[in-house]
């Protein structure tokens, strides 16, 4: 099999099977806002507006780079920003304008 | 879509419900928590989620631990009725043994015995029986788990120390959104006669994963009908 018909056989997530590295038994608690991004992937799927298979797909649709380059929740929270965009429940100006606004809000609270 | 029964007070619960992360001590929130807030208050705002929603989940997210697993098993150990209940429907037997699941998931419990040793994986991704052993670690969520568990199990459980020998089957199982698995150990020799809570206590997160399996019980401890 050549190197285009493997990649068309997996997509990135479907990593089973394939060589990688010994395993580090890694972990570590999650920082609050963690552990937020978690109860809201719950929160959306108990209000049917993204559930956990289009979370996986979302994903998956960062591309490897991305997947790469953000840790686990970086994932998730960027990948519902984007589904939130796909279902114009979110527009992207809207959540920009926002962040900026949750950016200074949380720089003036400093000492 | 906003069924929830609240009043909408925005200005006050959008205010308030941003607080546990502006810690005035910390440093300021970094880009993707700043996300995390402002999407959260815009579906807030927008009356897509409630306003005490994602901190009640936050609650029933921290009342799941692998504590809770090892009740289920070892209260599968000591009563074969449970046990066999929970064979067939790992969901409903947990739900009778009074654990809420929160999402919509199925949970098939694999039994571990002298022929078959079982290990659970997600490939695709991180899912894990939550409702019972509460957030999987990062390992679990990690590439050379998720790729090698399928292929080399043998392998990858001698990473963790365990050796599970030749003439025994191992099985591995590849968990879904829908589908979960959860690894019924067995019971370690040298318990006869222990107590349900003690029993709880031997039963760890990683032998409910299916990577360890559990010690043998020095002699001394099972004296007594407890």
């Amino acid at each position: 099999m050549n190197h285009s018909e493997e990649l068309l056989r997996r997509l990135p997530n479907d990593i089973g099977g394939l060589p990688a590295e010994a395993i580090r038994r890694t972990d570590h608690p999650l920082e609050p806002w963690e552990k937020r991004c978690h109860a809201l992937a719950d929160v959306l799927d108990f209000h049917k507006i993204i559930n956990t298979e289009e979370k996986r797909r979302g994903v998956e649709a960062l591309g490897a780079e991305m997947v790469g380059a953000l840790t686990y929740y970086e994932r998730w929270i960027a990948t519902f920003a984007v589904i939130l965009f796909q279902k114009r429940i979110l527009a992207p100006d809207e959540l920009a304008k926002r962040m900026d606004e949750v950016a200074a809000r949380h720089s003036k609270v400093l000492p | 879509m906003s069924t929830h029964p609240h009043p909408h007070d925005h200005s006050h619960e959008v205010t308030h419900d941003h607080t546990p992360c502006a810690d005035a001590s910390e440093a300021p929130p970094g880009y993707y928590e700043v996300m995390e807030i402002a999407v959260r208050e815009l579906l807030i705002e927008k009356q897509l989620i409630g306003p005490g929603e994602i901190r009640r989940q936050i609650e029933v997210l921290d009342s799941r631990s692998p504590a809770l697993g090892a009740k289920v098993v070892a209260r599968a150990w000591v009563d074969p009725d449970f046990r066999a209940r929970l064979l067939t429907n790992g969901r409903k037997a947990c739900e009778d043994f009074g654990i809420s699941f929160y999402d919509d998931t199925e949970l098939i419990v694999l039994e571990n015995t002298e022929t078959c040793h079982n290990l659970i994986v997600c490939t695709l991704c991180s899912c894990y029986p939550r409702p019972v052993l509460g957030l999987p670690p990062d390992w679990y969520k990690a590439k050379p788990y998720r790729a090698r568990a399928v292929k080399e199990p043998r392998a990858v459980l001698a990473e963790f120390g365990t050796v599970i020998p030749a003439d025994v089957e191992i099985r591995v199982s590849d968990s879904t959104a829908q589908v979960r698995f959860l690894v019924l150990p067995r019971r370690p020799a040298g318990t006869d006669g222990w107590s349900e809570e003690a029993l709880a206590a031997l039963v760890t997160r990683d032998a409910m994963i299916g990577v360890v399996t559990l010690d043998s019980q020095p002699l001394t401890e099972s004296d007594g009908e407890a």
